[in-house]
């Protein structure tokens, strides 16, 4: 090995011409010691980031712009930090299908028919997305169809029909849905784990009822899509081929006489979790049970730098540390429990957001699991992390900093979110340096602080007469009926 | 916008459609560089400008359809295995190891013994045979580095990391910064070669839990696998990629080596590196990591043919869900002169909220969720041109099929329209741009469609053949292959009461 390294390219060349027909020249390398010895010679990357060029329109709507001419394409994307979740109880369900809607019910000039063949004749690809805490609309194309493509996006924008003949259809749908709610174990999971870890917060909720859909009307609809999509703080991504003045121009044009958002939207209610330790069973006769646990995860991401040690340790435990993470490594490759085992520590800009983890194992190692999920989340705090699994953390970090800037639909897209969540347009940096930062010791005491394995939330579905012994054995279960979900 | 003015520019567009000439599509024209070792090995190289990131994936001719009886599920087993190291990497003591696995084995072989026994199998001696096992693999990983190759690409930044096997072959793929590109050399070439298989029995239950997650507890994945079993008798499309749960459970470690042994040669792969690449010293790479592995045997074709059905087959699957159905027609396979004719026909009946079938059922009469038309299971192979659809209460599984069976009948009277061939061209454009826009993307498929078809080219020859399609090209293909003869037809049903959905506790 090392005599092939110094050798120049042409030897190289010669060499392998020889080998190819005779034995193998390259004998048995030994991999881990060449690695090493190869991760000691990378040469640094070279590489500026493009910046995305920034505008704002006269009313204000801020707009990301990177043309990128490699290809006859046109991508744009509008959204605003506004969702389901700032909407009046009584709009919530509107909210939640206008989404739908927008997209199939038609505009005041234009019948939902022509919208579908308009749409489908010059192959775009043009959606609403109505979730929690964001709304957003967005159209992409071949970059010659520019003005048909927004012209059609802003017009069912702004001027939605929501044709009665597609609330029928959206009614049927939703109804079709909840009849099947029940069929995939995972549906079950997940709306049992949002009803007891959200109660009655708007966030516990995850699919319309067929009550609230028959209550749709084409004014309710209305109402949350002026609310929701309206220049107020929106802001627009336009990445591809395309020119950056031209499209200025016409973004101005496009929003004329479009005026204030209603008023209306509400700030989220705060968000209480539960307090632990609880263990919920739904019962539903499959031959490998759900599992997901968690607590309130405690963090916000301007607790800096505690956020960051937050992001190390849920790496490490069951985030992006993939196969070297604790709980896919114990559960999955020693154990052979389950095919995947996560962990999400969220943290949210303004609030703190849900720790959990999740498995799905084999019925009768079903108990086994779930205890070996809590001492997993347990060694975080009783076997520290060291010094090399943080380094694995930072290295991660430090050389895929470059896969996110692969695109320009990337690199805008990650600047609309820092604007979203009102984080700096060097979020990116911010963030790389700090989790490059992170000690074992910062780890081990957010764990300490944050993670109580003992006060975790379990939720179950599964068969529990095929368990290997008695869910009890861990505590105290409650037994929640599907029919308990109330969505 | 005015609807009148939107609507004459279609007009428009439509008057003004250019026939398309013969000419190579976009993807046809990519600077590709084809570089094939003495060996066999195939590497195609392209080169992108953008990050400085590279995109590498390994597209072995080794997938479902080259399993043999009794061992269904290899080739899926064997892709995990590919991440578990060499002699050099993931152990502490390779030797040691060596010495274990015969012991290991031969435990693994008394149960597979005993559940050969079938209803006379002692279940006793088989709970504690397993117990065994466990305590000997676990005693076993004193010697083993577990998942040290995802490590080093973990901390070198590696994304995509993955692996995926289907019925035709099997992929390896993940993204490096293109600084450290020559780690994939050392990596790939140590574990095509030198592969050990250990973590062996952990992870064949692992994939019993893949099994679990995809088929087992899924109304549609269920379904699905016992569709494709009715629907072909013959050729292997009918396995389950995953395997059926008793040759899962019983794999050995020695076929699952046997199985390398006869498709892992060089020869029998090929290579997509895309992105910042210096193509140069890429060649100079691929020689001195690869040129030293021996060919293997040649990769021979699937000698069987599915033979031509002779009636409608139907089956029920019960199921505790709500219903659904899959129908069913063979077809060629994906590079037969019918298959962009038939493409042209999905399209018109559910290729998005204008065509024919989404409009019937899911616009106008509501009486599906869902209806959508494919090709599956594979490409190399004949294979079967599906309808999956999702009625809406009290809308039944026989009135949907009886809609779609009507739309099939419709197209020779009303061949497709002006506007729903322009339609269809005009999306076609669009994906064949579209689809060389990512270059983790592009090496997925020019690696698939080499290991395919011997020719990087051939995948993205469709996007100029899908122009050419005519209205009677769309009613001969219609007329050929969907009669009911040539049909299976797969529904979900309730059982008479809530019952115990089988498995493999």
């Amino acid at each position: 090995m090392a005599a092939i390294r110094r050798h120049g390219p042409a030897a190289l060349l010669l060499a392998a011409a020889a080998l190819a027909s005779a034995a193998p020249v390259v004998a048995q390398q030994d991999t881990r010691a060449r690695v090493q010895q190869l991760a000691s010679q990378f040469q640094p990357l070279r590489f500026t980031p493009p910046t995305p060029r920034q505008i704002r329109l006269s009313n204000g709507v801020q707009v990301f712009l990177q043309e990128d001419h490699s290809l006859p394409l046109l991508s744009v994307n509008i959204v605003r930090k506004a969702g389901v979740v700032n909407l009046p109880d009584s709009l919530w369900a509107a909210g939640w299908q206008a989404d739908g809607l927008m997209r199939t019910g038609g505009t005041t000039t234009l019948p939902p028919d022509s919208i579908d063949k308009l749409i489908e004749f010059y192959a775009l690809g043009l959606g609403f997305q109505t979730s929690y805490e964001e709304s957003s609309a967005n159209v992409s194309g071949l970059a010659r169809h520019r003005d048909v493509m927004l012209g059609l996006l802003f017009d069912m924008m702004r001027n939605p029909r929501n044709d009665t003949s597609r609330i029928r259809e959206t009614v049927a749908s939703v109804e079709e849905a909840w009849r099947r709610r029940n069929d995939q174990p995972a549906s079950i999971l997940n709306r049992a784990w949002a009803q007891v870890m959200y109660g009655d917060h708007p966030l516990s909720r995850t699919m319309a009822t067929p009550e609230e859909a028959r209550a749709l009307t084409p004014e309710r609809l209305r109402t949350v899509e002026a609310m929701l999509f309206c220049p107020d703080r929106m802001i627009i991504g336009v990445t591809g081929d395309f020119d950056t003045r031209a499209m200025t121009a016409r973004l101005e044009e496009l929003f004329r006489g479009w005026g204030r958002c209603p008023a209306g939207t509400r700030p989220m209610p705060p968000v209480q979790f539960p307090e632990g330790p609880r263990l919920v069973l739904i019962e539903k006769d499959v031959n490998q049970s759900n599992i997901q646990m968690g607590q309130a995860g405690g963090i916000r991401v301007a607790n800096t730098p505690e956020y960051f040690a937050a992001q190390v340790a849920d790496f490490l435990l069951g985030g992006g540390g993939g196969f070297n993470s604790r709980l896919l490594q114990r559960v999955r490759s020693d154990s052979g429990f389950a095919y995947g085992a996560y962990s999400n520590w969220g943290a949210e800009t303004d609030r703190e957001g849900l720790f959990a983890a999740s498995a799905a194992t084999r019925a009768n190692k079903t108990v086994g699991a779930i205890s070996l999920m809590r001492t997993v989340i347990a060694s975080m705090v009783s076997e520290p992390v060291t010094a090399v699994d943080v380094r694995l953390a930072r290295d991660n970090e430090t050389n895929s900093f470059i896969f996110g800037f692969e695109s320009p639909a990337q690199i805008v897209g990650r600047q609309i979110a820092y604007a979203l969540d009102g984080l700096p347009a060097n979020w990116f940096d911010l963030y790389l340096r700090g989790i490059q930062a992170v000690t074992p010791d910062q780890v081990r005491q957010v764990v300490e602080r944050y993670l109580h394995s003992d006060r975790l939330v379990t939720v179950v579905v599964g068969n529990p007469a095929a368990f290997e012994r008695p869910l009890a054995t861990l505590g105290t279960v409650t037994t929640m009926r599907v029919e308990d979900i109330r969505r | 916008m005015s609807w009148h003015r939107l609507t004459a520019v279609v007009a428009l567009a439509l008057a003004a459609a250019p026939l398309a000439a013969q000419q190579p599509s976009a993807g046809e024209r990519l600077p590709v560089v084809k570089y094939v070792l003495p060996n066999g090995m195939t590497f195609l190289l392209l080169r992108k400008e953008g990050a400085p990131t590279v995109s590498f994936v390994t597209q072995f001719r080794a997938g479902g359809v080259d399993e043999w009886t009794g061992i269904s599920g290899t080739a899926h087993l064997f892709e995990h295995m590919l991440f578990k190291g060499t002699p050099t990497l993931g152990t502490r003591d390779y030797a040691a190891e060596q010495r274990m696995f015969p012991r290991i084995d031969a435990v693994a072989d008394s149960l597979t013994a005993e559940f050969r026994k079938g209803t006379s199998a002692d279940s006793a001696l088989m709970a504690r045979l397993r117990d065994r096992l466990r305590a000997l693999e676990d005693s076993a990983r004193q010697y083993v580095v577990s998942n040290e190759l995802d490590r080093i690409l973990t901390e070198n930044g590696a994304q995509n990391l993955n692996a995926s096997t289907s019925n035709d072959g099997t992929n390896y793929f993940f993204a490096l910064p293109s600084n450290r590109a020559e780690l994939w050399f050392v990596l790939e070439s140590d574990r095509i070669r030198n592969p050990v298989l250990r973590e062996f029995y952990s992870e064949r239950d692992v994939v019993m839990e893949e099994r679990r997650l995809r088929v087992e507890t899924q109304p549609m994945g269920l379904l699905r696998e016992e569709f494709l079993e009715a629907a072909f008798r013959a050729h292997p499309y009918n396995r389950p990629v995953v395997g059926f749960a008793s040759e899962v459970q019983t794999l050995s470690r020695n076929a699952v080596q046997e199985y390398f042994h006869r498709y892992y040669g060089p020869n029998n792969a090929v290579v997509a590196i895309t992105g910042d690449i210096d193509t140069a010293q890429i060649k100079r790479w691929a020689d001195q990591y690869f040129a030293g592995i021996p060919a293997g045997e040649p990769y021979r074709p699937v000698v069987t043919q599915e033979p031509p059905q002779h009636g409608e087959r139907r089956i029920e699957v019960e199921y505790n869900a709500n219903p659904m159905v899959i129908i069913g027609y063979h077809v060629p396979n994906a590079v037969h002169p019918d298959a962009p004719a038939l493409r042209v026909l999905a399209s018109v009946l559910t290729g998005g909220r204008t065509a024919r079938l989404i409009q019937r059922l899911v616009v106008r009469d509501r009486w599906a969720a869902q209806v959508s038309a494919g090709q599956q299971p594979g490409s190399r192979y004949p294979r079967l041109f599906t309808f999956i659809a999702i009625p809406i209460a009290p809308h039944t599984t026989q009135e949907i099929e009886t809609a779609i069976y009507e739309e099939l009948d419709r197209v020779q009277r009303e061949p497709p329209s002006d506007f729903e061939m322009q339609r269809i061209r005009n999306a076609a454009e669009f994906s064949s741009l579209s689809r060389l826009d990512n270059a983790f993307f592009l090496a997925i498929q020019l690696a698939s469609s080499e290991a395919l078809y011997d020719d990087w080219t051939r995948t993205f020859r469709d996007d100029g053949a899908l122009q050419r399609v005519t209205p009677a090209d769309v009613q001969r293909v219609a007329r050929t292959y969907f009669s009911k003869t040539n049909r299976t037809v797969a529904t979900l049903v309730r059982p008479p009461r809530p019952a115990p959905t089988g498995g493999t506790n």
